[in-house]
């Protein structure tokens, strides 16, 4: 929660695990990296327990390099596979009940905003499609429609990938999974459109096929939040596992679907973006062409 | 015994592209060595998902990584044993397969 959580107290620093010192000593913290840089610092993410080739740790991993001030972050997520990876992280993390994660996002980002008025403190909600857009999802509605400042991003595997491959309000028509044999009868939920629909300040949909662009859209939404309002990010994070995705083809796919149904679309209301062009005027021409981006991908 | 990631360090060694290191899923798995220009694999905490394979014959067109069984290996280089110290890099033993050394 600041860098002063992370100084090592000298008299106990001999009993400190490798980790922890190449962590304080080789990071990310204080010195903001790119993607370009990784395998080159030690990382924010540690070992976790996410089964091998998942694209959901691969888009995590990448949104630990976005985040623009790691030590003022605390995450918050519920049940679910992003739960395995997030709690590696040596970020603060908070488990959230099933259905709460905006309520509880909302209260804290208050208090925080109450007690470290000089500081911006970011909160950043990641969970499933599940969690936010099944169980979660009155609490996420009311987060949006209350304006509350923190970031919303949807980890999408369209299944339920925890509980052995449930359909999901984020389970495309169609798709036929282990406990939806006759395949789903309903459409696919537009959270986009929802999301719209609330006037949230910055929505994003990516997929993990192009690292840089993951990490910076991140950081727009987070730095969106911070003054400006509720900001939602939903990716797609392929289950490699509930939907038999072969490992080395997980990127393969994702591209697929990229192309097919799940390109890059950002927007941005007026608000936020002079607000990034103030605080980032140097990347004003990039934010022109994700702008063009948008009006390409939309049609 | 399972299969782990190898990199060819001289077929890596003339590129820069570092595609690799940003597909992983697995956080400081695949390190980026800045001095040699190479990757190289953290053995010990490759889950052989086999991204970096496709990545690396599709993507980047360079086929330097491929699965090998880990017992192949002489002299893997493992995190949790090392930590992440790359001022050591340099002067490390490389990891390499045993049938390099023989022929």
């Amino acid at each position: 929660m600041s860098f002063d959580n992370l100084k090592m107290s000298p008299a106990l620093e001999k009993y400190m695990t490798k980790e922890y010192r190449d962590l304080v000593e080789r990071g990310p913290y204080g010195k903001p990296k790119k993607v370009s840089e990784m395998g080159t610092f030690k990382e924010i993410l540690e070992e976790h327990p996410m089964c091998a080739g998942c694209a959901m740790t691969l888009f995590i991993r990448l949104t630990m390099i976005g985040l623009p001030n790691p030590e003022h972050t605390i995450l918050v997520g519920t049940a679910g596979c992003g739960r395995l990876a997030l709690t590696q992280t040596s970020i603060p993390f908070i488990y959230g009940n099933y259905g709460d994660t905006n309520a509880v996002a909302s209260g804290l980002k208050r208090g925080l905003a109450t007690r470290f008025a000089e500081q911006p403190k970011d909160v950043v909600v990641m969970a499933g499609d599940g969690g936010l857009a099944d169980i979660g999802f009155s609490a996420v509605m009311h987060s949006w429609f209350r304006k509350e400042k923190f970031t919303t991003i949807m980890l999408d595997n369209e299944v339920y990938g925890n509980t052995g491959g449930q359909e999901s309000g984020m389970t495309e028509r169609g798709a036929i999974l282990k406990m939806a044999p006759k395949g789903k009868q309903f459409e696919k939920m537009d959270m986009i459109g929802l999301a719209k629909t609330a006037n949230v300040a910055y929505i994003a949909r990516v997929t993990p096929t192009n690292p840089t662009r993951v990490a910076s859209t991140i950081r727009k939404a987070v730095l969106i939040a911070r003054e400006i309002g509720p900001t939602f990010i939903q990716a797609y994070t392929s289950c490699n596992i509930e939907y038999a995705i072969p490992t080395p083809k997980v990127m393969d796919d994702a591209k697929e679907v990229e192309s097919a149904r799940y390109g890059f679309m950002e927007i941005m209301s007026d608000e936020a973006r002079e607000y990034l062009e103030s605080i980032e005027p140097a990347k004003k021409p990039k934010a022109k062409k994700s702008e063009s981006e948008e009006s390409v991908t939309a049609n | 015994m399972y299969l782990v990631a190898h990199v060819d360090t001289s077929i890596c060694a003339e590129t820069a592209c570092k595609l690799c290191t940003q597909f992983c899923p697995e956080a400081n798995t695949i390190l980026y060595d800045n001095e040699k220009k190479t990757a190289f694999i953290a053995t010990d905490r490759c889950k052989a998902c086999e991204i970096c394979v496709s990545i690396c014959d599709n993507m980047a067109k360079h086929s330097a990584i491929k699965m090998i069984m880990i017992t192949d290996i002489e002299n893997p280089f493992e995190l949790s044993k090392s930590g992440f110290r790359p001022a050591e890099w340099n002067s490390m033993v490389r990891p390499k397969l045993i049938s390099e050394k023989e022929s």
